[in-house]
C-alpha cells in the first residue's frame, strides 16, 4: 500500500550533451553511465538521452546550449568557459593546483562548490563534478628541453592557461586542429603539444612520432562538469534531484578511476612496444620559470577580477593546506614503500 | 519600376562580390604569413591565426548571397534544363518564397540570442593572444543571412522581370539562364 | 521513418530544380515540424510543436558556428584559388597537355594526368570538396577542349578528386581513428597501398575505355613539324613550373614547414608569383579569380549549411536509433557480417555524410568485429574505402554536386551521374579486392 506505484511517478526526459564525441571514453564515459544509473533508480521514468559532438555538432556550444535549453543537461569542462569568463578555469584545473584528491576535498568540503554554483549563476545554469582525468602529462616533446633558452621558439600546441604561461616563457603557441596534430608533429611543423595522458595519448599515436615525454604541471586534476539547466532542474521532484546527484558523484569518481586504469595499462603497453620513450621533468630551472609565470598571470588576472581572486585565494588556502597532508600520507607512502623494493 | 530595382539589388551584389574578393586574397596572404612567421621566424600569434578563419567566415557567409545573384548555386538541371524560361522564373520564385526565406529567417531570428549571449559576456577568445569581441564574428551569421533574406527579395525581382520578359522562347536569355559557371564560357566555344 | 520518407521527399524536391543548398535546408524545415509533432505525440498543440521545433532549429547557429572556425575546411577556399589561378593563367593548360603529350599518341593521356594530379592533390588534403573543386577548375576545360566525352571527364575528376579521401592525410581515416580507438598513424599508413591500387585501377580502365572507344578521349594532336623526343623535351619544360608548385605544396607539409591546410595558402601564392613569372598576373586576374572563389567556396559551403539542417533533422528524428536497432541484429559469422555491414554503409551512403554513418554505424559493428576477431585496421579502411564511394553515389554524392558547380552550363547533372558509375563499381571492386585478399595490402589476418 505504501509502495510508490511506478504508474504514478513523473516521467521525465532528459537530453545530455557531451563536449567530446560518444567514443572517446573515458572522457565519454561519465554521461552514459549516468543516463543508466538514474534509469534503474527511477524504474525508467527519468529517461536521459545522451548525444555526443557528433551529433549536436557543437563540441565547445555545451554551456550556450544548456543556458538556452536546448539541452537540460551537459558534460564538458569549465576551463572551456575561459573565453566567457576566466574565473571558470579553476574548476578545472589550474598550473601548479592542486592534485585530484586535493581538488576533491576542496570541492565538497571546503567551499569549492559554493564558489563554483556562485559562478555559474550568471549562466542560469547548474555545475556538478563530472569526472577527472587526474594529473595530465606535460607533453610530447620532439626534443630534449635542458635550460629555459630552449623553450624560446619551440613550437607548441598548447591551449588555454597553460599556453599563457608558455607564452610568457618564449614559447611559439601555435593553434592546430586536433586532426592536424599528428600530421604536424610527425613532420616537425609543431616541436611539441600537450595532451591528456597516456590513456588517451596512445590512440592519438604520438610515442611513436616524439621520444620525450615530459611530466606534467600544467594539469594536475583536470575536472569535469556535469552542466544542469537551472529551470529544468527546478522541476524535478526532490527524489529525482536526489537521484541525480548521487548518479553524478558516483560516475564521476568512476571515471577518475577509469582514466587511471586506462592509462596505467596504456603506459605499460607503450613503454613494452617503445622503450626508448624517455620520461622526463622539466628542469628546476624551467620549473622555476613556469611556476614565476603561472603566479604572475593569477596575480594580474586577480588585479582586476574579484571573482577570480575569490577563487583563487580559496583554492591557494586550501592547496597549503591540504598540501602538507598529501605529502606526510601519498608522498611519503610512496616513498617509503620504494625504499623497501 | 522592377527593373531599377533589379539594378540596384546587382549593383550591390557587385561591390559586397568585391568586397568579399579583397577579403578572400587578406585571408590567402594571411594562412600565408603565418606559415612564413612561424617556420622562419620562430614567431607565431594566436591572434593573427584566428584572424584566418574569421576571414574565411566572412567569406563563406555572405558568399552565399553573391552566389545567389550570379546564379553560382549548384542545381539537379537534368529537369530544369528543359523548362521553358517563364517555368525557371517560377521555380526560382516560389522556391526563394519557400525554401531559401523560411531557412534564411530561422537561422537569422534564431541566431540573434546566440550573439547576445556573446556580447552581454564580453567573450572573447580563450586562447593566448587570441581576438577579443566575440559577439563581432558570430554576429556574422545574424548579419549575413540577413544580407542572404535581402539578396532573396532581389532575387525574386529578377525572376518576375525574367518571367515579364519571357516572349516565348529567347535561346539568348536561355542560355544565360541555365545558371552556374559561366566562367568557362571560353571552354563552350573550343570544342 | 521521418527520416525516410524525409530522403525520398529530398530527392523529389530536388530534382525541380531549386538550388540543392536551400532545397536541403528547407526540407529539413517540413520534417522538422513533423518530427516535432511525432516527438510530442499525444499532446501535440500548436504551441508545444513551434516550441520544440524552435528549439530544434536554434541548434543552427551553433552547428555553422562549428564550421566557421574548423580551420581544416579552409583548405577548399586555398585549394579552389590556387586551381583557377593556374587555370586563369593558362598553366594548368600546359601542365595538363604537357603531360597528356608525354603520353604521345595513347588515348587518354589527359585523363590520366589528371588522375595523376588528384592523386598529388589528395597527399595534401583530407577535405573532398577542395580537391574536387581544384580539379574541376584546372582540367575540366582541358579535357573538354580535347574532345573527351563529358562522362568520361567528369567521372575522373569526380573519382580523382574524392581521392584525398582514402589517400592520407583524410578526415575520414582521422575520424575513423577516433571511433576504432586506433592511432591515426596507423590508419594512414594502413590506407596508402589501398589508395594507390584505386589511381591504378582508375588508370587502367581510362586506358581502356580511351582504346576501345576512340571516341572518348583522344589524344593531343602533337605538333607534326617536330620530332618525338622535341615534343618531349617540350612538354618536360611546360611541366616544371607546376611541377614545382606541386612540390611546394607537398613539400611544405613533408618538410614540416605547414600543415596540410595551410599547404594550400603556399600553393597559393605559389600559383601566383609562377602566374607574375609568366606575365600573366595582373589586378584584374587576381581579383576575377578570387571572385569566382568566393562564389565557388559559398556554393559549397551552402551546401553544407543546408546539409547539417538536414543531418539534424534526420539525426532528431530518431532515424540513427532504426539503423542501430537493424545492424545491432547482424550475423556472426564473418563473410555473412563483413557482406551485410558493406553493403549497410554502402546504401546509408545514399542518406547521410560520412562523419553521421561513421559515429552511428561503427560503434554497433566494432563489438561484432572483436568477437570475430578482425583486424581493426583492415575493416577500418574498408569502411573508409566504402565512405569514399558515398561521395560519389548519386543522388547526394557530394562530389558530384561540387563539381557541377564549376562545370559549364552544357554538361548536365545526368552526365556527371552517369559518368561516376564506372568508378564506383571500380571502387566496390578494389574494396572486394581488398576483403579476398588482406595480405596483398599489407594487413595481417
Ligand atoms: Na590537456
Ligand atoms: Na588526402
Amino acid at each position: 500500500m505504501l509502495i510508490a506505484s511506478p504508474a504514478f511517478a513523473k516521467k521525465v526526459r532528459w537530453k545530455v550533451a557531451m563536449t567530446w564525441s560518444s567514443t572517446l571514453t573515458p572522457l565519454a564515459s561519465p554521461a552514459p553511465k549516468l543516463a543508466k544509473l538514474v534509469s534503474d533508480m527511477t524504474n525508467g521514468n527519468f529517461e536521459i538521452r545522451v548525444e555526443g559532438s557528433e551529433k549536436h555538432k557543437a563540441p565547445l556550444g555545451i554551456l550556450d546550449m544548456v543556458k538556452g535549453g536546448q539541452y537540460e543537461m551537459g558534460h564538458s569542462a569549465s576551463y572551456y568557459w575561459k573565453g566567457k569568463d576566466v574565473t571558470m578555469v579553476f574548476f578545472t584545473s589550474v598550473p601548479f593546483g592542486m592534485t585530484a584528491a586535493e581538488q576533491y576535498a576542496w570541492f565538497y568540503y571546503g567551499g569549492g562548490m559554493e564558489l563554483m554554483k556562485k559562478n555559474y549563476d550568471k549562466f542560469g545554469v547548474l555545475s556538478f563534478p563530472g569526472g577527472n582525468t587526474g594529473v595530465q602529462m606535460g607533453g610530447w616533446f620532439r626534443k630534449e628541453i635542458k635550460t629555459l633558452d630552449d623553450l624560446k621558439g619551440l613550437k607548441m600546441r598548447i591551449p588555454g592557461l597553460a599556453g599563457e604561461v608558455f607564452a610568457k616563457l618564449g614559447v611559439n603557441v601555435t593553434n592546430i586542429p586536433s586532426g592536424e596534430l599528428y600530421t604536424s608533429l610527425d613532420r616537425g611543423t609543431i616541436d611539441a603539444l600537450e595532451w591528456v595522458g597516456p590513456g588517451m595519448d596512445i590512440k592519438m599515436g604520438f610515442h611513436k612520432i616524439a621520444p620525450y615525454y615530459y611530466a606534467g604541471w600544467h594539469e594536475p586534476a583536470s575536472e569535469m562538469q556535469f552542466l544542469i539547466n537551472k529551470k529544468e532542474y527546478d522541476k524535478l521532484p526532490d527524489d529525482y534531484k536526489a537521484i541525480l546527484e548521487t548518479a553524478m558523484k558516483a560516475v564521476s569518481a568512476d571515471m577518475y578511476s577509469e582514466n587511471f586504469d586506462a592509462s596505467a595499462t596504456a603506459w605499460a603497453q607503450m613503454k613494452t612496444e617503445f622503450p626508448n620513450i624517455k620520461v622526463m621533468t622539466f628542469p628546476p630551472e624551467v620549473l622555476k620559470a613556469m611556476k614565476a609565470a603561472s603566479v604572475e598571470a593569477y596575480e594580474a588576472y586577480a588585479a582586476d577580477n574579484p571573482a577570480f581572486k575569490e577563487v583563487y585565494e580559496s583554492q591557494k588556502a586550501y592547496m597549503a593546506m591540504a598540501r602538507e597532508w598529501t605529502k606526510m600520507s601519498d608522498y611519503y607512502y610512496i616513498q617509503t614503500s620504494e625504499m623497501v623494493e | 519600376m522592377l527593373v531599377r530595382a533589379e539594378q540596384i539589388f546587382n549593383a550591390i551584389n557587385r561591390i559586397a562580390g568585391r568586397i568579399l574578393s579583397v577579403v578572400l586574397v587578406l585571408m590567402v596572404f594571411n594562412v600565408f604569413y603565418d606559415v612564413i612567421m612561424r617556420y622562419f621566424f620562430h614567431n607565431s600569434s594566436v591572434g593573427m591565426q584566428e584572424m584566418e578563419w574569421h576571414l574565411f567566415s566572412v567569406v563563406i557567409l555572405y558568399g552565399m548571397s553573391v552566389a545567389l545573384l550570379d546564379e553560382g548555386h549548384v542545381r539537379v538541371d537534368f529537369l530544369y534544363d528543359r523548362y521553358r524560361i517563364k517555368t525557371k522564373a517560377t521555380i526560382n520564385i516560389i522556391g526563394t518564397i519557400l525554401f531559401l526565406l523560411p531557412l534564411a529567417l530561422l537561422v537569422f531570428f534564431g541566431s540573434l540570442g546566440f550573439v547576445r549571449d556573446a556580447y552581454e559576456i564580453k567573450e572573447i577568445s580563450e586562447d593566448p593572444g587570441g581576438l577579443p569581441f566575440r559577439w563581432v564574428i558570430k554576429g556574422m551569421i545574424p548579419l549575413s543571412f540577413g544580407f542572404l533574406i535581402f539578396s532573396a527579395i532581389g532575387y525574386t525581382i529578377k525572376n518576375i522581370n525574367l518571367y515579364r520578359s519571357d516572349q516565348g522562347s529567347d535561346p539568348e536569355l536561355d542560355r544565360k539562364f541555365c545558371g552556374l559557371g559561366n566562367q568557362q564560357d571560353e571552354g563552350e566555344g573550343a570544342k | 521513418m521521418t527520416g525516410i520518407i524525409m530522403f525520398f521527399a529530398a530527392l523529389v524536391m530536388l530534382t525541380i530544380g531549386y538550388p540543392v543548398a536551400f532545397t536541403f535546408g528547407s526540407v529539413s524545415i517540413f520534417f522538422g515540424i513533423i518530427a516535432a509533432v511525432v516527438e510530442l505525440q499525444s499532446d501535440a498543440t500548436l504551441i508545444l510543436v513551434s516550441e520544440e521545433f524552435f528549439q530544434m532549429f536554434s541548434m543552427m547557429p551553433f552547428r555553422i558556428y562549428t564550421i566557421m572556425n574548423n580551420t581544416i575546411l579552409m583548405a577548399i577556399p586555398l585549394f579552389i584559388y590556387m586551381g583557377i589561378i593556374l587555370q586563369k593563367s593558362d598553366l594548368a593548360e600546359r601542365l595538363l597537355e604537357a603531360m597528356g603529350a608525354l603520353f604521345g599518341k595513347i588515348r587518354g593521356g589527359v585523363a590520366v594526368s589528371t588522375v595523376l594530379v588528384g592523386t598529388l592533390l589528395a597527399a595534401s588534403t583530407g577535405v573532398v570538396g577542395a580537391s574536387v573543386v581544384a580539379m574541376g577548375v584546372i582540367s575540366l576545360p582541358v579535357m573538354l577542349k580535347y574532345g573527351y566525352s563529358k562522362r568520361l571527364s567528369t567521372g575522373t575528376i569526380c573519382a580523382a578528386g574524392t581521392l584525398g579521401q582514402i589517400i592520407p592525410p583524410s578526415i575520414v581515416l582521422i575520424i575513423l581513428g577516433d571511433v576504432f580507438q586506433q592511432p591515426v598513424g596507423d590508419l594512414f599508413q594502413a590506407a596508402v597501398w589501398p589508395g594507390l591500387a584505386l589511381v591504378v585501377c582508375y588508370v587502367i580502365y581510362i586506358l581502356c575505355v580511351s582504346f576501345f572507344n576512340k571516341d572518348a578521349a583522344p589524344p593531343i594532336p602533337l605538333d607534326d613539324d617536330v620530332t618525338r623526343s622535341q615534343n618531349i623535351k617540350k612538354a618536360l619544360i611546360a611541366i616544371l613550373p607546376p611541377l614545382t608548385l606541386i612540390v611546394m605544396v607537398l613539400g611544405s607539409i613533408f618538410a614540416g614547414i605547414a600543415t596540410p591546410t595551410e599547404s594550400a595558402s603556399v600553393g597559393s601564392v605559389g600559383a601566383m608569383v609562377l602566374a607574375a613569372m609568366y606575365r600573366k598576373l595582373s589586378w584584374r586576374v587576381i581579383e576575377e579569380s578570387a571572385l569566382e572563389t568566393v562564389k565557388i567556396t559559398a556554393m559549397v559551403f551552402a551546401i553544407l549549411i543546408g546539409a547539417t539542417a538536414f543531418s539534424m533533422v534526420f539525426v532528431y528524428s530518431g532515424a540513427d536509433y532504426i539503423v542501430e536497432d537493424v545492424l545491432t541484429n547482424l550475423p556472426g559469422q564473418k563473410w555473412t557480417f563483413l557482406l551485410l555491414s558493406m553493403a549497410a554503409i554502402m546504401l546509408l551512403g545514399f542518406f547521410i555524410d560520412f562523419i553521421e554513418i561513421s559515429y552511428i554505424v561503427v560503434p554497433i559493428l566494432l563489438p561484432i568485429v572483436d568477437i570475430i576477431g578482425l583486424n581493426p585496421l583492415w575493416f577500418a579502411i574498408l569502411i573508409a574505402m566504402n565512405l569514399q564511394t558515398s561521395f560519389l553515389t548519386p543522388p547526394f554524392g557530394f562530389s558530384l554536386f561540387y563539381l557541377k558547380g564549376v562545370c559549364p552550363p552544357e554538361v548536365r547533372t545526368t552526365d556527371l551521374y552517369r559518368g561516376v558509375i564506372p568508378f564506383i563499381i571500380i571502387q566496390a571492386l578494389v574494396l572486394l579486392s581488398i576483403v579476398i585478399f588482406p595480405e596483398v595490402y599489407g594487413f595481417s589476418q
